[in-house]
Protein backbone atom coordinates (compact mmCIF):
# COMPACT_ATOMS: atom_id res chain seq x y z
CA UNK A 1 0.00 0.00 0.00
CA UNK A 2 2.64 2.18 1.26
CA UNK A 3 4.37 1.64 -2.58
CA UNK A 4 1.75 2.17 -4.21
CA UNK A 5 0.76 5.54 -2.47
CA UNK A 6 4.40 6.60 -3.16
CA UNK A 7 4.31 5.44 -7.17
CA UNK A 8 0.98 7.57 -7.06
CA UNK A 9 2.80 10.05 -5.50
CA UNK A 10 5.57 10.19 -7.75
CA UNK A 11 3.01 10.96 -10.37
CA UNK A 12 0.73 13.10 -9.03
CA UNK A 13 2.55 15.16 -6.67
CA UNK A 14 -0.23 16.88 -5.10
CA UNK A 15 0.27 16.48 -1.19
CA UNK A 16 -3.27 15.69 0.98
CA UNK A 17 -2.80 19.15 2.70
CA UNK A 18 -3.03 20.79 -0.77
CA UNK A 19 -5.84 18.73 -2.17
CA UNK A 20 -7.82 19.35 1.26
CA UNK A 21 -6.96 23.41 0.17
CA UNK A 22 -8.24 22.94 -3.20
CA UNK A 23 -11.17 21.44 -2.26
CA UNK A 24 -11.86 23.07 0.90
CA UNK A 25 -13.42 26.30 -0.39
CA UNK A 26 -14.86 28.30 2.70
CA UNK A 27 -18.74 28.45 2.19
CA UNK A 28 -20.68 31.25 3.33
CA UNK A 29 -23.10 29.47 6.43
CA UNK A 30 -26.39 31.20 4.22
CA UNK A 31 -25.79 28.24 2.00
CA UNK A 32 -26.73 25.73 4.89
CA UNK A 33 -29.98 26.97 3.50
CA UNK A 34 -31.19 24.50 0.48
CA UNK A 35 -32.64 27.52 -1.85
CA UNK A 36 -28.92 28.84 -1.88
CA UNK A 37 -27.51 25.62 -3.58
CA UNK A 38 -29.95 25.64 -6.30
CA UNK A 39 -26.72 26.22 -8.41
CA UNK A 40 -25.61 22.61 -8.19
CA UNK A 41 -29.19 21.32 -8.95
CA UNK A 42 -28.67 21.63 -12.56
CA UNK A 43 -24.67 20.49 -12.56
CA UNK A 44 -26.17 16.86 -11.04
CA UNK A 45 -29.07 17.10 -13.42
CA UNK A 46 -26.17 17.76 -16.65
CA UNK A 47 -24.49 14.70 -15.13
CA UNK A 48 -27.78 12.44 -15.59
CA UNK A 49 -28.82 13.84 -19.04
CA UNK A 50 -25.00 12.88 -20.29
CA UNK A 51 -25.59 9.33 -19.16
CA UNK A 52 -29.17 8.89 -19.99
CA UNK A 53 -28.31 10.70 -23.22
CA UNK A 54 -25.24 8.52 -24.05
CA UNK A 55 -27.56 5.40 -23.29
CA UNK A 56 -30.01 6.67 -25.85
CA UNK A 57 -27.84 7.51 -28.18
CA UNK A 58 -26.91 3.97 -28.74
CA UNK A 59 -30.84 3.29 -30.44
CA UNK A 60 -31.60 6.50 -31.94
CA UNK A 61 -30.97 7.59 -35.75
CA UNK A 62 -31.19 10.83 -37.07
CA UNK A 63 -32.67 10.73 -40.28
CA UNK A 64 -36.45 11.27 -40.78
CA UNK A 65 -37.09 7.88 -42.32
CA UNK A 66 -35.92 6.29 -39.07
CA UNK A 67 -36.26 8.80 -35.93
CA UNK A 68 -39.54 8.29 -34.91
CA UNK A 69 -39.34 4.46 -35.47
CA UNK A 70 -35.78 4.18 -33.67
CA UNK A 71 -37.72 6.13 -30.40
CA UNK A 72 -40.65 4.00 -30.55
CA UNK A 73 -38.33 1.31 -30.36
CA UNK A 74 -36.54 2.62 -27.83
CA UNK A 75 -39.70 3.58 -25.68
CA UNK A 76 -41.62 0.38 -26.33
CA UNK A 77 -39.02 -2.57 -26.81
CA UNK A 78 -35.97 -1.89 -25.40
CA UNK A 79 -35.37 -2.92 -22.09
CA UNK A 80 -35.97 0.09 -19.96
CA UNK A 81 -35.99 2.45 -22.78
CA UNK A 82 -39.16 4.16 -21.28
CA UNK A 83 -37.55 4.43 -17.97
CA UNK A 84 -34.23 5.65 -19.64
CA UNK A 85 -35.87 7.81 -22.12
CA UNK A 86 -38.52 9.51 -19.36
CA UNK A 87 -35.19 10.20 -16.84
CA UNK A 88 -34.12 11.94 -19.79
CA UNK A 89 -37.07 14.02 -20.76
CA UNK A 90 -37.94 15.35 -17.03
CA UNK A 91 -34.13 15.90 -15.69
CA UNK A 92 -34.18 18.37 -18.53
CA UNK A 93 -37.46 19.77 -17.64
CA UNK A 94 -36.05 19.92 -13.86
CA UNK A 95 -32.64 21.64 -14.98
CA UNK A 96 -33.99 24.29 -16.67
CA UNK A 97 -36.67 24.49 -13.86
CA UNK A 98 -33.60 24.54 -11.91
CA UNK A 99 -31.47 26.79 -13.55
CA UNK A 100 -34.71 29.56 -14.38
CA UNK A 101 -34.93 29.18 -10.08
CA UNK A 102 -30.90 30.00 -9.98
CA UNK A 103 -30.87 32.74 -12.11
CA UNK A 104 -34.00 34.55 -10.01
CA UNK A 105 -32.10 33.77 -7.18
CA UNK A 106 -28.93 35.49 -8.31
CA UNK A 107 -30.94 37.90 -9.61
CA UNK A 108 -33.00 39.19 -6.68
CA UNK A 109 -29.62 38.90 -3.95
CA UNK A 110 -27.70 41.41 -6.54
CA UNK A 111 -25.09 38.39 -6.54
CA UNK A 112 -24.12 39.62 -9.71
CA UNK A 113 -22.67 42.81 -8.54
CA UNK A 114 -19.17 44.10 -9.30
CA UNK A 115 -16.62 41.93 -9.42
CA UNK A 116 -19.07 38.86 -10.41
CA UNK A 117 -20.59 40.59 -13.91
CA UNK A 118 -18.79 37.95 -15.97
CA UNK A 119 -20.14 35.40 -14.16
CA UNK A 120 -23.96 36.54 -14.47
CA UNK A 121 -22.94 36.92 -18.39
CA UNK A 122 -21.16 33.06 -18.19
CA UNK A 123 -24.93 31.96 -16.12
CA UNK A 124 -27.04 33.94 -19.27
CA UNK A 125 -25.13 31.68 -21.54
CA UNK A 126 -25.33 28.26 -19.49
CA UNK A 127 -28.67 29.40 -19.92
CA UNK A 128 -29.59 29.92 -23.46
CA UNK A 129 -27.22 26.81 -24.24
CA UNK A 130 -29.81 24.72 -22.24
CA UNK A 131 -33.02 25.93 -23.60
CA UNK A 132 -31.43 25.64 -27.36
CA UNK A 133 -29.93 21.99 -26.10
CA UNK A 134 -33.85 21.60 -24.94
CA UNK A 135 -35.16 22.73 -28.05
CA UNK A 136 -32.90 20.25 -30.12
CA UNK A 137 -33.33 17.48 -27.84
CA UNK A 138 -37.32 17.89 -28.56
CA UNK A 139 -36.66 18.45 -31.89
CA UNK A 140 -35.27 15.19 -32.62
CA UNK A 141 -38.37 13.16 -31.73
CA UNK A 142 -39.56 13.41 -35.08
CA UNK A 143 -43.18 13.76 -33.61
CA UNK A 144 -45.92 16.10 -35.42
CA UNK A 145 -44.73 18.45 -32.58
CA UNK A 146 -41.40 18.43 -32.49
CA UNK A 147 -41.23 18.98 -36.61
CA UNK A 148 -43.62 21.89 -36.40
CA UNK A 149 -41.52 23.21 -33.30
CA UNK A 150 -38.37 23.10 -35.46
CA UNK A 151 -40.11 24.37 -38.45
CA UNK A 152 -41.51 27.12 -36.58
CA UNK A 153 -38.12 27.96 -34.41
CA UNK A 154 -36.25 28.34 -37.93
CA UNK A 155 -38.93 30.49 -39.75
CA UNK A 156 -38.13 32.68 -36.14
CA UNK A 157 -34.71 33.21 -36.63
CA UNK A 158 -35.03 33.87 -40.23
CA UNK A 159 -37.27 37.14 -38.63
CA UNK A 160 -33.77 38.05 -37.36
CA UNK A 161 -32.54 41.16 -38.39
CA UNK A 162 -28.87 40.46 -40.34
CA UNK A 163 -28.22 37.10 -38.92
CA UNK A 164 -31.48 35.73 -39.50
CA UNK A 165 -31.17 34.15 -42.74
CA UNK A 166 -27.92 32.92 -42.14
CA UNK A 167 -29.00 31.40 -38.51
CA UNK A 168 -31.94 29.65 -40.35
CA UNK A 169 -30.02 28.21 -42.78
CA UNK A 170 -27.22 26.53 -40.56
CA UNK A 171 -29.80 25.38 -38.40
CA UNK A 172 -31.93 23.79 -41.04
CA UNK A 173 -28.87 22.69 -43.28
CA UNK A 174 -30.99 24.44 -46.19
CA UNK A 175 -34.18 26.67 -47.18
CA UNK A 176 -36.26 24.52 -44.98
CA UNK A 177 -36.67 21.63 -43.38
CA UNK A 178 -35.56 18.83 -45.30
CA UNK A 179 -33.17 15.22 -44.98
CA UNK A 180 -29.87 16.78 -43.73
CA UNK A 181 -32.01 18.73 -40.78
CA UNK A 182 -32.04 16.06 -38.18
CA UNK A 183 -28.38 15.04 -38.14
CA UNK A 184 -27.70 18.82 -37.90
CA UNK A 185 -30.29 19.11 -34.75
CA UNK A 186 -28.57 15.80 -33.38
CA UNK A 187 -25.04 17.01 -33.34
CA UNK A 188 -26.38 19.90 -31.83
CA UNK A 189 -27.77 18.61 -28.91
CA UNK A 190 -25.79 15.52 -28.24
CA UNK A 191 -22.12 17.21 -29.25
CA UNK A 192 -21.97 21.02 -29.51
CA UNK A 193 -23.84 22.14 -26.88
CA UNK A 194 -22.90 19.74 -24.42
CA UNK A 195 -19.36 20.63 -24.97
CA UNK A 196 -20.10 24.02 -24.62
CA UNK A 197 -22.04 23.40 -21.24
CA UNK A 198 -18.95 21.31 -19.84
CA UNK A 199 -16.81 24.72 -20.43
CA UNK A 200 -18.97 27.17 -19.50
CA UNK A 201 -19.54 25.34 -16.40
CA UNK A 202 -15.86 25.46 -15.84
CA UNK A 203 -15.50 28.96 -16.36
CA UNK A 204 -18.68 29.31 -13.71
CA UNK A 205 -16.90 27.18 -10.77
CA UNK A 206 -13.51 28.77 -11.86
CA UNK A 207 -14.95 32.28 -11.72
CA UNK A 208 -17.21 31.35 -7.93
CA UNK A 209 -13.41 30.31 -6.79
CA UNK A 210 -11.82 33.36 -7.71
CA UNK A 211 -14.61 35.74 -6.23
CA UNK A 212 -15.17 33.29 -3.56
CA UNK A 213 -19.59 33.00 -2.74
CA UNK A 214 -21.02 35.91 -2.71
CA UNK A 215 -21.50 36.79 1.01
CA UNK A 216 -25.36 37.40 2.88
CA UNK A 217 -24.03 37.82 6.63
CA UNK A 218 -27.50 37.08 8.83
CA UNK A 219 -27.89 39.64 11.13
CA UNK A 220 -29.27 37.80 14.04
CA UNK A 221 -25.91 35.65 13.45
CA UNK A 222 -23.82 35.74 16.90
CA UNK A 223 -20.73 37.73 16.12
CA UNK A 224 -18.67 35.29 17.66
CA UNK A 225 -19.29 32.10 15.62
CA UNK A 226 -17.87 31.38 12.78
CA UNK A 227 -19.27 32.70 9.60
CA UNK A 228 -18.02 30.14 7.20
CA UNK A 229 -18.13 26.32 7.05
CA UNK A 230 -15.70 23.72 4.88
CA UNK A 231 -17.14 22.90 1.34
CA UNK A 232 -15.60 19.23 1.73
CA UNK A 233 -17.22 17.30 3.87
CA UNK A 234 -20.46 19.51 5.38
CA UNK A 235 -21.13 20.75 1.43
CA UNK A 236 -20.59 17.98 -0.27
CA UNK A 237 -22.98 16.49 1.90
CA UNK A 238 -25.70 19.04 1.66
CA UNK A 239 -25.49 18.62 -2.16
CA UNK A 240 -25.05 15.26 -1.99
CA UNK A 241 -28.44 15.01 -0.04
CA UNK A 242 -30.12 17.38 -2.62
CA UNK A 243 -28.68 15.08 -5.05
CA UNK A 244 -30.93 12.04 -4.04
CA UNK A 245 -33.63 13.45 -3.19
CA UNK A 246 -33.50 14.45 -6.71
CA UNK A 247 -33.09 11.13 -8.10
CA UNK A 248 -36.13 10.13 -6.03
CA UNK A 249 -38.28 13.04 -7.71
CA UNK A 250 -36.42 11.95 -11.14
CA UNK A 251 -37.46 7.88 -10.69
CA UNK A 252 -40.79 9.11 -8.95
CA UNK A 253 -42.13 11.52 -12.35
CA UNK A 254 -40.34 9.11 -14.52
CA UNK A 255 -42.47 6.11 -13.52
CA UNK A 256 -45.47 7.83 -12.94
CA UNK A 257 -45.93 10.16 -15.91
CA UNK A 258 -43.67 8.79 -18.60
CA UNK A 259 -42.63 9.86 -21.98
CA UNK A 260 -44.75 8.92 -24.58
CA UNK A 261 -45.17 8.63 -28.28
CA UNK A 262 -47.38 11.78 -30.22
CA UNK A 263 -48.26 10.92 -33.37
CA UNK A 264 -45.65 10.80 -36.21
CA UNK A 265 -44.45 14.13 -38.05
CA UNK A 266 -46.50 14.69 -40.99
CA UNK A 267 -44.97 18.01 -43.35
CA UNK A 268 -48.80 17.98 -44.82
CA UNK A 269 -50.69 18.96 -41.91
CA UNK A 270 -50.11 21.09 -38.55
CA UNK A 271 -51.46 20.10 -36.05
CA UNK A 272 -54.88 21.66 -34.66
CA UNK A 273 -53.01 22.67 -31.09
CA UNK A 274 -49.58 23.46 -31.16
CA UNK A 275 -47.53 23.91 -28.34
CA UNK A 276 -43.76 24.03 -27.38
CA UNK A 277 -42.68 22.61 -24.74
CA UNK A 278 -43.52 24.70 -21.11
CA UNK A 279 -39.74 26.67 -21.03
CA UNK A 280 -40.98 28.33 -24.65
CA UNK A 281 -44.91 29.60 -24.04
CA UNK A 282 -43.69 32.82 -23.00
CA UNK A 283 -41.98 33.56 -26.37
CA UNK A 284 -44.73 32.17 -27.99
CA UNK A 285 -47.69 33.62 -26.51
CA UNK A 286 -45.82 36.87 -27.30
CA UNK A 287 -45.47 35.90 -31.22
CA UNK A 288 -49.16 35.94 -30.83
CA UNK A 289 -49.47 39.01 -29.61
CA UNK A 290 -47.40 41.22 -31.88
CA UNK A 291 -46.33 41.11 -35.51
CA UNK A 292 -43.29 38.75 -36.11
CA UNK A 293 -40.72 41.64 -36.65
CA UNK A 294 -41.64 43.32 -33.27
CA UNK A 295 -41.81 40.36 -31.35
CA UNK A 296 -38.65 38.98 -32.25
CA UNK A 297 -36.76 42.29 -32.01
CA UNK A 298 -38.36 42.73 -28.78
CA UNK A 299 -37.13 38.96 -27.69
CA UNK A 300 -33.59 39.97 -29.26
CA UNK A 301 -33.26 43.40 -27.06
CA UNK A 302 -35.06 41.57 -23.74
CA UNK A 303 -32.29 38.98 -24.40
CA UNK A 304 -29.67 41.56 -24.48
CA UNK A 305 -30.88 43.55 -21.44
CA UNK A 306 -30.60 40.49 -19.36
CA UNK A 307 -26.77 40.20 -20.65
CA UNK A 308 -26.09 43.19 -19.82
CA UNK A 309 -27.88 43.76 -16.20
CA UNK A 310 -24.78 43.68 -14.10
CA UNK A 311 -24.59 47.23 -15.95
CA UNK A 312 -27.59 48.51 -16.51
CA UNK A 313 -28.33 47.75 -12.81
CA UNK A 314 -25.74 50.48 -12.04
CA UNK A 315 -26.98 53.20 -14.12
CA UNK A 316 -30.52 52.59 -12.66
CA UNK A 317 -29.61 53.11 -9.28
CA UNK A 318 -26.87 55.75 -10.02
CA UNK A 319 -30.21 57.53 -12.10
CA UNK A 320 -33.01 56.84 -9.78
CA UNK A 321 -31.22 56.47 -6.37
CA UNK A 322 -33.38 53.72 -5.64
CA UNK A 323 -31.21 51.11 -4.41
CA UNK A 324 -33.72 48.03 -5.18
CA UNK A 325 -34.87 49.43 -8.27
CA UNK A 326 -33.87 46.06 -9.81
CA UNK A 327 -36.14 43.88 -7.22
CA UNK A 328 -39.36 45.98 -8.36
CA UNK A 329 -38.38 45.38 -12.22
CA UNK A 330 -37.57 41.41 -11.28
CA UNK A 331 -40.98 41.33 -9.69
CA UNK A 332 -42.64 43.02 -12.61
CA UNK A 333 -40.85 40.54 -15.20
CA UNK A 334 -41.78 37.55 -12.76
CA UNK A 335 -44.97 38.20 -12.79
CA UNK A 336 -45.05 38.81 -16.78
CA UNK A 337 -43.56 35.85 -17.46
CA UNK A 338 -45.59 33.88 -15.26
CA UNK A 339 -48.67 35.55 -16.32
CA UNK A 340 -47.94 34.77 -19.99
CA UNK A 341 -46.82 31.62 -19.24
CA UNK A 342 -49.98 30.19 -17.05
CA UNK A 343 -51.96 32.14 -20.42
CA UNK A 344 -50.83 30.20 -23.02
CA UNK A 345 -51.09 26.90 -21.08
CA UNK A 346 -54.55 27.62 -20.20
CA UNK A 347 -55.70 28.19 -24.05
CA UNK A 348 -55.51 26.21 -27.04
CA UNK A 349 -55.20 28.94 -29.60
CA UNK B 1 5.12 32.68 -38.33
CA UNK B 2 2.59 34.77 -37.36
CA UNK B 3 1.52 35.16 -40.65
CA UNK B 4 1.83 31.54 -41.93
CA UNK B 5 -0.56 30.68 -38.53
CA UNK B 6 -2.55 33.06 -39.13
CA UNK B 7 -2.97 32.47 -43.10
CA UNK B 8 -2.82 28.52 -42.43
CA UNK B 9 -5.65 28.27 -39.62
CA UNK B 10 -7.80 31.41 -41.51
CA UNK B 11 -7.69 29.07 -44.44
CA UNK B 12 -8.71 25.74 -42.64
CA UNK B 13 -11.35 27.75 -40.92
CA UNK B 14 -12.70 29.08 -43.78
CA UNK B 15 -13.21 25.47 -45.90
CA UNK B 16 -14.92 24.10 -42.41
CA UNK B 17 -17.01 27.15 -42.38
CA UNK B 18 -17.98 26.61 -45.96
CA UNK B 19 -18.38 23.16 -45.25
CA UNK B 20 -21.07 23.69 -41.96
CA UNK B 21 -23.35 26.31 -43.99
CA UNK B 22 -25.25 24.63 -46.64
CA UNK B 23 -24.49 24.98 -50.48
CA UNK B 24 -26.81 25.23 -53.03
CA UNK B 25 -30.35 26.39 -53.47
CA UNK B 26 -33.49 24.83 -53.24
CA UNK B 27 -34.30 22.38 -55.38
CA UNK B 28 -37.28 23.46 -57.60
CA UNK B 29 -39.14 22.25 -60.80
CA UNK B 30 -42.08 22.76 -63.15
CA UNK B 31 -45.01 19.65 -62.21
CA UNK B 32 -47.72 19.26 -64.38
CA UNK B 33 -51.13 19.74 -62.59
CA UNK B 34 -54.11 19.55 -64.86
CA UNK B 35 -55.38 20.09 -68.62
CA UNK B 36 -57.06 23.70 -68.59
CA UNK B 37 -60.61 21.73 -69.47
CA UNK B 38 -60.61 19.65 -66.51
CA UNK B 39 -60.63 23.15 -63.94
CA UNK B 40 -63.92 25.56 -64.80
CA UNK B 41 -63.66 28.96 -63.94
CA UNK B 42 -64.43 29.30 -59.91
CA UNK B 43 -63.48 25.92 -59.17
CA UNK B 44 -59.77 25.17 -57.31
CA UNK B 45 -58.31 21.48 -56.92
CA UNK B 46 -55.45 20.73 -54.10
CA UNK B 47 -51.94 20.18 -55.36
CA UNK B 48 -49.36 18.29 -53.22
CA UNK B 49 -45.68 18.87 -53.71
CA UNK B 50 -42.88 16.68 -53.10
CA UNK B 51 -41.74 18.57 -50.27
CA UNK B 52 -45.50 17.96 -48.29
CA UNK B 53 -46.47 21.73 -49.01
CA UNK B 54 -50.17 21.60 -50.26
CA UNK B 55 -51.02 24.07 -52.87
CA UNK B 56 -54.72 25.26 -54.13
CA UNK B 57 -54.55 25.80 -57.68
CA UNK B 58 -57.84 27.87 -58.27
CA UNK B 59 -58.99 28.54 -61.90
CA UNK B 60 -60.28 32.59 -61.73
CA UNK B 61 -61.53 33.15 -65.26
CA UNK B 62 -62.10 31.51 -68.14
CA UNK B 63 -58.59 32.50 -69.97
CA UNK B 64 -56.55 30.47 -71.23
CA UNK B 65 -52.95 31.80 -69.97
CA UNK B 66 -51.08 31.57 -66.36
CA UNK B 67 -53.06 34.72 -65.01
CA UNK B 68 -55.62 33.42 -65.26
CA UNK B 69 -55.30 30.41 -62.69
CA UNK B 70 -53.97 30.73 -58.85
CA UNK B 71 -51.57 28.39 -57.17
CA UNK B 72 -51.67 29.68 -53.08
CA UNK B 73 -49.18 28.10 -50.81
CA UNK B 74 -50.85 26.25 -47.99
CA UNK B 75 -47.65 27.76 -45.93
CA UNK B 76 -48.59 30.53 -43.07
CA UNK B 77 -46.36 33.07 -44.42
CA UNK B 78 -45.44 34.05 -40.67
CA UNK B 79 -43.77 31.19 -39.48
CA UNK B 80 -43.79 28.29 -41.38
CA UNK B 81 -47.06 25.98 -40.69
CA UNK B 82 -49.94 24.65 -42.70
CA UNK B 83 -52.88 26.14 -43.25
CA UNK B 84 -56.14 24.36 -43.77
CA UNK B 85 -59.95 25.61 -45.26
CA UNK B 86 -62.52 26.10 -42.81
CA UNK B 87 -65.15 26.05 -44.88
CA UNK B 88 -67.69 27.18 -41.95
CA UNK B 89 -65.90 30.31 -42.01
CA UNK B 90 -64.92 30.60 -45.43
CA UNK B 91 -60.86 31.08 -44.27
CA UNK B 92 -57.38 29.40 -44.29
CA UNK B 93 -56.84 29.20 -40.37
CA UNK B 94 -53.16 28.54 -39.16
CA UNK B 95 -53.31 27.08 -35.56
CA UNK B 96 -49.68 28.01 -34.62
CA UNK B 97 -50.66 31.76 -34.17
CA UNK B 98 -54.15 32.18 -35.25
CA UNK B 99 -53.27 33.77 -38.47
CA UNK B 100 -56.71 33.79 -40.85
CA UNK B 101 -56.47 34.30 -44.79
CA UNK B 102 -59.35 34.43 -47.52
CA UNK B 103 -59.67 32.52 -50.49
CA UNK B 104 -57.09 34.50 -52.55
CA UNK B 105 -54.66 34.43 -49.46
CA UNK B 106 -55.24 38.24 -48.07
CA UNK B 107 -54.44 38.08 -44.55
CA UNK B 108 -57.94 39.02 -42.55
CA UNK B 109 -56.50 38.37 -38.81
CA UNK B 110 -53.54 37.76 -36.57
CA UNK B 111 -50.19 38.28 -36.95
CA UNK B 112 -50.22 38.37 -40.74
CA UNK B 113 -52.49 40.57 -40.86
CA UNK B 114 -50.93 42.60 -38.65
CA UNK B 115 -47.47 42.17 -40.87
CA UNK B 116 -49.99 42.22 -44.48
CA UNK B 117 -48.70 38.78 -45.28
CA UNK B 118 -50.43 36.87 -48.07
CA UNK B 119 -50.27 33.53 -48.76
CA UNK B 120 -47.14 32.60 -51.07
CA UNK B 121 -48.10 32.01 -55.15
CA UNK B 122 -46.68 29.53 -56.68
CA UNK B 123 -45.67 30.98 -60.60
CA UNK B 124 -47.69 28.55 -63.00
CA UNK B 125 -47.66 28.75 -66.63
CA UNK B 126 -49.24 26.69 -69.57
CA UNK B 127 -48.06 24.93 -72.28
CA UNK B 128 -49.90 23.21 -75.07
CA UNK B 129 -53.15 23.37 -72.76
CA UNK B 130 -51.75 21.99 -69.71
CA UNK B 131 -51.18 23.73 -66.31
CA UNK B 132 -47.77 24.08 -64.73
CA UNK B 133 -47.06 25.03 -61.35
CA UNK B 134 -43.23 25.53 -59.98
CA UNK B 135 -42.66 24.13 -56.58
CA UNK B 136 -39.52 22.91 -54.62
CA UNK B 137 -38.82 19.07 -55.23
CA UNK B 138 -36.59 18.32 -52.20
CA UNK B 139 -39.05 15.98 -49.83
CA UNK B 140 -38.17 14.93 -46.20
CA UNK B 141 -41.19 12.20 -46.18
CA UNK B 142 -41.27 10.95 -49.33
CA UNK B 143 -44.31 11.06 -50.82
CA UNK B 144 -46.96 10.61 -54.45
CA UNK B 145 -45.73 13.68 -56.25
CA UNK B 146 -48.94 13.45 -58.47
CA UNK B 147 -51.23 13.55 -55.11
CA UNK B 148 -54.29 15.13 -55.76
CA UNK B 149 -58.60 15.47 -54.02
CA UNK B 150 -61.08 17.25 -55.30
CA UNK B 151 -61.06 21.37 -54.70
CA UNK B 152 -61.89 22.49 -51.02
CA UNK B 153 -61.39 26.56 -51.56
Amino acid sequence: MGQMATWLHERIPVSGGQLAELTNEPVPNHLKKWWFCLGGTPAYLFVVQIVTGILLALYYQPTPAAAFESVRYITEQASFGWFIRSLHKWAATLMIAAMILHQMRVYFTAAYQRPRELNWIIGMCLLMATLLTGFTGYSLVFEQLSYWGATVAANISDAAPVVGGFAKRMLLGGEQYNERTLSRLYILHAAVLPGTIVLLVICHIAQVRMHGVTEFPDPDEPVDQPRHFDFFPDHMLTELMIGLALMIVLCALATIVPATMGPKADPLTTPEIIKPEWYFYVSFRWLKLFSLSFAVISSGFIVCAMFLWPWIDSLLRRITGVQDISVYIGILATCLLVGLTVWEAAVAH
Amino acid sequence: MSVGVVGGYGTLGYMLGNFVYPSGESNRGWMFVCTLDTLAPGASLDFTAPDGAKIVVARQESGETAESFLALSSVCPHLGCQVHWESQDQRFFCPCHNGAFDRQGNPLSGPPKAANQSLIRFPLKVEQGLLYVEVPLESVVPRDANHRESGVA
